[in-house]
């Protein structure tokens, strides 16, 4: 099928979706295509931080600047997805207070907005940090489902007229001269071929950035940094627990949904996929992160997880902590010559917006058009929907009805909600959409009940059970860094079942 | 504590034998230690997993298709000597699982077809192979492609008619339930099954959706009680053979198991405590004397000659993983284990082979007496028994029931001093 | 000892990390059994934890039909106090609600019960009028299916001392004074040991005479004195009910007292298992209550006493004859003692008595829940279960060991229903004569 549009945005993270929905409301047609589901990389795996900024305030002030701008827009514009949980800096004795300091001054001097709490003060608001800290200071973090963020911009951009393609991946590139003439994509479901011609054509791959403009015979600069991040069963506070520090391993707490996760590490990769979370980080994770809350050593953990950041770079640098986390918008036109491919990478979750806004502002200026952004002034389809921990126990206790996961109370009406209104093309997309296999046994019971419900509806027919095998194999990435303790037992359990019960 | 108080006129029971755990294997010690006549307390806390995963008994599925399972643990034995089924030896496991089956006569007994493992439809439209099988489940052994109707219902999660009717090539039908729109368990469907009119609103239902199948295949949740009652009773009304297909725990079979246990023991006379968990044993050189059961905040001892351990593996509670070791936590015995957590597991859930810490547990000598790695006796009145053992993968072996019920057996006989 | 809102510190441990999502506990609840209302203990418990904030309304109005019956806590091979967990969520959420005028009712007998025996012809005749109940279930939600217990003319503790008086003519000076325990040996320590402290509750005070009659008697016959120490109302309708304020209050009341009975040389026995389990298990781990675990180490059940007794050859077995086909079911909170099922055990001695234990879980009643108007119909479809295995067993009574149990079995089937220490008082007293 050939397809012509305006501008062809290549990834389905964030930032892709972000473009997608600032062109929409400029009135500018597009086209979105994604290998994929929404947010499966960068986007999808971090820690959920709504940034305040503070973590780089002392490092990075222009990226610190930008987190506390869009902070505040996004929760304006997306309140739904957010939960305004604060952050705490906890300086622990061997910290002493000379970080605090300068990250009090730091703060101050790009508008974040602190509080210096004693101790007392601390542990009544956190009673499980540790009991010894010496002070912390209170930052407007906060936590944020990138899921539900970027489904709702792409809800909100197709309602406004682009066009997006999950599930199907570029396959060919033709270059005319100094531009872009032709993509070929291919739908990896149904496997049909499209021919896309655009006008513009905007690189929003990600850590894949580099993958891309090889077919344009192109690269530039970066490191790819995998940051691994464990989730436990529980949430252990209710706040964005920080390290009072200069940035390194293991010095976050955030609370997401019914868990707390903890992060992050920073090891240099050199390919993008099949990666791994390794003992190493998981025994390093829960040693730093239980100096802040002690009772991460006992606490049992469901699942480890990493990602990777892009993270650009001029020159090589040891630290990837060194450079910056902020994101950088390249115009192929000036840089290689290639007119109309812009890329854009870097970056964190929370810039989505404005990375989506200056690369659009960039194909505007191509267009020679004047429209301005207004993505900070619209809010979210669904922004007014009530959210939150207790929200979702009231809805279960009011409605009763079948409950698919008992861990996160993900109800069969949510899951056929979505089976009515998106095109879905495999079960990592209805996990994707729900909060299914999140919890304590990540999928051990509902994705067997979810397989059944898709059955029961005919929405599939076939040997169900490789897809099953398939989870459990996915499933078992997470879990198997996390074995010990209750976890071991939960394993015992879902061998039983699934090689026991069913002989699978 | 005020210096004034005495010790209390406390609880110093003393038995023949005190069994610790209430799965399959520590109930079937108590039972084979009571008919030789020892004074038993059972002591446990949970069902090990006969709520779980019991629906049948299991005594080795992996062994090829056709052969008598008599032979087939022969050839077993002689290629894995250290298997827990080595130590009991063939016609002790016969006995034991003969001791097992006088405990169900009809109406639901237990049975197996041709003495050779069968067949039987799982909840995943899968088939498994097991042994004795109940009355219940016997119907699925003879499914045919597009003669069994399968029976689910809407509001209850744990089994999906269409999900088994798609993977074995037939039909499926999910009935709404009455008079609710709230989810059902397993629990309160089998309840109800057992109540005449709601049943017969059910059977009455089904018929109308039968073609030409001659089988109906129902979650198994017919009835805790009385199973065949209601088993004959929808058959009689629909005029097709129904049977039971095992789903996701909670067991209602292993339910029916338990409780058959239960109520023979109490009858019988034994101690039974469900709900205790023994938090140490007292020990005196290579002899244990007594068991401490901590009940916040009283701990009351239990003493006894001899004593079988008998609590399962990690969701009994019979072995823990910390980050560093596999341990047993009630009479610290050594455990044969990986060596290291870092080879505990595989990289693939489906390896191909058992994960390597399913491989781990107690080891015994061939009286079932703990020993370790050196083959020392380490207590001299314990005997280990079920799952807890070294050397066994009851999960892909498909062994659970045979290894819990053939050890338990032998424990207790060995414990009381009757055997070879 | 401060009264007051519990403080976060002094809760027992939540155990809900190591819960694994089994559902060997969904095999067993009763309530979940019977009612999808109540979604049952691996949800109701460790499930709806994880969405559980401190500082945020209740909104799981559901957890109020959790019966406390502890099956849950016994089958958790991992150890979740499933229960504790719901009783917490229960009381936070009535604490929020507020309790109706009914549940103080219910919970607060011991302060009205001698009215009810001093005035009982006149209160019995009103309990059993339609027309008051059907007023009872209109206003105060207490359903009308649901017979009120009958008062006693008289209370056990008026009995008691009447009949103390009599024994104390005879037996005057019959006992050596309390000795310093000898070095060492059991008989010789139980020997000395003549005196026990009686928990009777207040239910049988007013309402079933006839068991502290009894276990008076079955105790004396065994050679032991029987004292009364100071005692309220053990607080677990008051805990059932999720008010730890007034729970704890009476706890404070009774640790003192029954300490000063142990202190002077005595173990404390209870007939009640519902009274026992509290002040056993409850007053220490869940009320903090300071001295209690000492209370606990020298408090046991009646049969439980008595099983010990034997093992020590101290239990007079002289039993006549009683052909008599009894059935027995033991209750919740006897199950949750963890200490086997001793009056089975001991009743089995008796020459004659054919006993049948009733394989049943829970009977339904639940202490004060099976009279709420809103929860009745869970509670009765609850003893259907049992009633349904009594009515195969056709055994001519049942013994249990649990005011709420036998209440409930009355109720169910009409049978008669006694205690278990009545059982054996009458196989063991030449003079009383069993009738049906």
């Amino acid at each position: 099928m050939k397809m012509i549009t305006e501008v062809l945005i290549i990834g389905g993270g964030a930032t892709g979706v972000g473009i997608a929905r600032d062109l929409s409301w400029r009135g500018i047609p597009s086209i979105l295509i994604e290998k994929g589901d929404f947010a499966s990389g960068a986007s999808g795996r971090n820690h959920g931080l709504l940034h305040s900024g503070g973590r780089y305030a002392v490092t990075d002030p222009g990226a610190a600047r930008e987190c506390m701008a869009e902070n505040r827009i996004l929760r304006k514009i997306a309140p739904h997805c957010i939960e305004e949980t604060d952050g705490l800096f906890v300086s622990l004795p061997e910290d002493g207070f000379d970080y605090r300091e300068r990250f009090l001054r730091a703060c101050d001097e790009v508008g974040i907005q602190t509080a210096l709490l004693s101790r007392d003060e601390t542990l009544e608001l956190e009673p499980e940090l540790d009991p010894n800290l010496l002070s912390a200071v209170k930052v407007p973090d906060g936590s944020i489902d990138p899921f539900v963020l970027i489904l709702e911009n792409a809800r909100d951009a197709e309602e406004h007229g682009a066009k997006i393609l999950l599930h199907t991946e570029m396959t060919s590139l033709i270059l005319d001269g100094d531009k872009i003439k032709e993509v070929g994509a291919k739908d990896l479901g149904g496997g049909e071929e499209y021919t896309i011609k655009a006008s513009y054509i905007v690189n929003a791959t990600g850590a894949w950035a580099n993958q891309f403009l090889k077919l344009a015979g192109l690269q530039i600069g970066m490191a790819l940094s995998k940051g691994s991040m464990l989730i436990t069963n529980q949430r252990l506070t209710h706040h964005v627990i920080n390290r009072c520090r200069p940035p390194s391993d293991g010095d976050i707490v955030v609370p997401n949904h019914t868990v707390s996760i903890l992060g992050t590490t920073s090891v240099r990769l050199e390919e993008v996929e099949n990666f791994e979370v390794t003992p190493h980080e998981v025994s390093l994770l829960i040693q730093e992160t239980s100096k802040l809350v002690p009772a991460i050593q006992e606490a049992r953990l469901i699942r480890a997880y990493a990602g990777i950041r892009p993270l650009f770079q001029s020159e090589t640098k040891e630290d990837d902590r060194a450079i910056s986390r902020g994101f950088v918008l390249i115009d192929h036109g000036e840089r290689d010559g290639i007119k109309n491919l812009i890329t854009i990478t870097g970056g964190k979750l929370v810039t989505y917006r404005l990375m989506a806004e200056k690369t659009s502002d960039l194909l505007c200026k191509k267009m020679g058009m004047h429209t301005p952004c207004s993505t900070h002034l619209k809010a979210l389809p669904k922004a007014n929907r009530p959210t939150g921990l207790t929200e979702k126990l009231k809805q279960f206790s009011f409605e009763r009805v079948e409950t698919l996961c008992d861990c996160e109370l993900t109800s069969r009406k949510e899951v056929e909600e979505f089976l009515k209104t998106d095109k879905l093309k495999d079960l990592q997309d209805i996990l994707h959409r729900t909060r299914l296999a999140k919890g304590s046994c990540q999928g051990g019971f509902c994705v067997y009940r979810l397989l059944g419900v898709l059955h029961d509806l005919r929405r599939i027919n076939g040997n169900s059970n490789e897809f099953l095998k398939k989870f459990l194999e996915e499933r078992w990435k997470g879990i198997r860094p996390i074995l010990w303790g209750p976890a071991v037992k939960e394993e015992e359990l879902m061998e039983g079942i699934y090689k026991g019960i069913f002989n699978l | 504590m005020n210096p004034c108080i005495l010790e209390p006129l406390k609880e110093r029971m003393h038995f023949d034998l005190i069994v610790i755990g209430m799965g399959l294997s520590g109930l079937m010690a108590a039972k084979t230690a009571t008919e030789i006549g020892q004074k038993t307390l059972i002591i446990g806390k949970g069902m090990g997993s006969l709520c779980l995963f019991s629906n049948t008994i299991d005594v080795l599925g992996q062994l090829p298709n056709g052969i008598k399972m008599k032979d087939g643990l022969s050839h077993w034995i002689k290629d894995y000597p250290g298997h827990p089924y080595a130590k009991v030896g063939v016609e002790k496991i016969e006995n034991a699982l003969s001791s097992f089956l006088s405990l169900f006569p009809p109406p639901y007994p237990f049975q197996t077809i041709d003495h050779r493992n069968c067949l039987l439809p799982t909840g995943a439209g899968t088939f498994r192979p097991t042994y004795l099988i109940p009355i219940t489940m016997v119907g699925g052994s003879l499914i045919k492609e597009g003669q069994t109707l399968f029976v689910g219902f809407k509001g209850f999660k744990d089994f999906y008619a269409q999900y088994v009717a798609d993977q074995l090539k037939c039909r499926g039908v999910t009935l709404p339930l009455p008079n609710t729109s709230y989810e059902m368990t397993a629990i309160a469907l089998s309840r109800l099954m057992e109540i005449k009119s709601f049943r017969e609103n059910i059977g009455q239902e089904i018929k109308k959706h039968l073609r030409h199948e001659t089988q109906v295949g129902f979650p198994a949740f017919l009835g805790l009680n009385h199973p065949i009652q209601v088993k004959e009773n929808l058959e009689e009304m629909m005029g097709a053979q129904v049977f039971e297909i095992p789903i996701l725990p909670p067991s209602i079979p292993g339910k029916r198991i338990f409780n058959r246990f239960k109520e023979w023991l109490i009858q019988k006379g034994v101690t039974f405590s469900l709900g205790s968990s023994v938090s140490k044993v007292i020990t005196k050189g290579k002899r244990c004397e007594g068991i401490e059961v901590f009940h916040p905040p009283v701990t009351t001892s239990f003493f006894a000659d001899r004593f079988i351990l008998a609590t399962g593996r990690f969701i009994g509670g019979g072995l823990r993983a910390d980050r560093e070791k596999v341990f047993e936590p009630i009479c610290h015995l050594p455990v044969h284990q990986p060596r290291s957590r870092e080879d505990w597991f595989e990289k693939n859930f489906f390896a191909g082979h058992s994960q390597p810490i399913h491989q781990a547990g107690i080891l015994t000598d061939l009286s079932l007496r703990p020993v370790n790695e050196r083959g020392d006796q380490i207590l001299e009145n314990v005997w280990i028994s079920g799952t807890i053992l070294a050397n066994h993968h009851c999960i892909d072996e498909k062994s659970r029931e045979g290894i819990e019920i053939a050890t338990g057996y032998m424990a207790a006989k060995q414990a009381s001093g009757i055997s070879t | 000892m401060k009264d007051g809102p519990m403080k976060k510190q002094s809760w027992p441990k939540k155990n809900v990390d190591v819960c694994i999502r089994c559902a060997t506990c969904m095999a067993v609840c009763p309530v979940s059994r019977v009612t999808s209302k109540f979604p049952g203990p691996k949800q109701a418990g460790p499930g709806a934890e994880r969405f559980r904030r401190m500082g945020e309304p209740s909104v799981d109005d559901w957890i109020d039909l959790c019966i406390g019956c502890h099956l849950c806590d016994m089958v958790c091979s991992s150890g979740v106090n499933i229960s504790e967990l719901n009783l917490l969520a229960k009381a936070k959420y009535l604490d929020e609600k507020g309790r109706p005028f009914r549940d103080w009712l219910l919970t607060h007998s011991y302060l009205y019960g001698w009215v009810g025996s001093f005035l009982s012809p006149f209160v019995n005749f009103l309990f059993r009028n339609s027309m008051i109940r059907w007023v009872g279930e209109a206003i105060l939600k207490i359903d009308r299916r649901r017979k009120l217990p009958d008062y006693e003319p008289s209370t056990f503790r008026q009995w008691f001392k009447k009949h103390r008086s009599q024994v104390h003519q005879i037996k005057e000076g019959d006992h050596p004074p309390f000795k310093k325990k000898g070095k060492e040996g059991f008989e010789h320590h139980f020997m000395e040991r003549k005196k026990v402290g009686y928990f009777y509750g207040c239910y049988m005070n007013t309402n079933e005479v006839d068991v502290g009659r009894a276990t008076v008697q079955v105790l004396e016959v065994n050679g032991f004195e029987v004292i009364l120490p100071l005692q309220k109302c053990c607080g677990i309708p008051m805990l059932g009910n999720g008010n730890f304020k007034g729970a704890r209050k009476m706890a404070c009341y009774n640790v003192p007292s029954l300490l000063k009975t142990i202190v002077s040389g005595s173990d404390i026995i209870f007939s009640s298992t519902s009274c026992g389990h509290m002040i056993k298990h409850e007053y220490s781990h869940l009320l903090s209550i300071p001295r209690a675990d000492e209370v606990a180490l020298h408090l046991f059940d009646i049969f439980e006493f008595l099983r010990n007794l034997k093992e020590l050859n101290g239990l007079d077995t002289h039993f006549k004859e009683l052909p008599l086909k009894a059935a027995y079911f033991a209750p919740c909170h006897l199950r949750a003692l963890g200490i086997g099922l001793p009056a089975l055990e001991i009743l089995r001695l008796i020459p004659g008595l054919t006993l049948d234990n009733i394989e049943a879980d829970c009977c339904g009643m639940g202490g004060t829940f099976g009279f709420k108007k809103e929860k009745y119909e869970i509670s009765e479809e609850i003893g259907r279960d049992l009633a349904e295995v009594i009515d195969r067993l056709k055994p001519e009574i049942i013994l249990s060991d649990c005011e709420g149990c036998r209440m409930q079995i009355r109720h169910l089937t009409g049978l008669k229903v006694s205690h278990p220490i009545q059982i054996l008082r009458d196989a063991l007293l030449p003079e009383t004569k069993f009738t049906l």
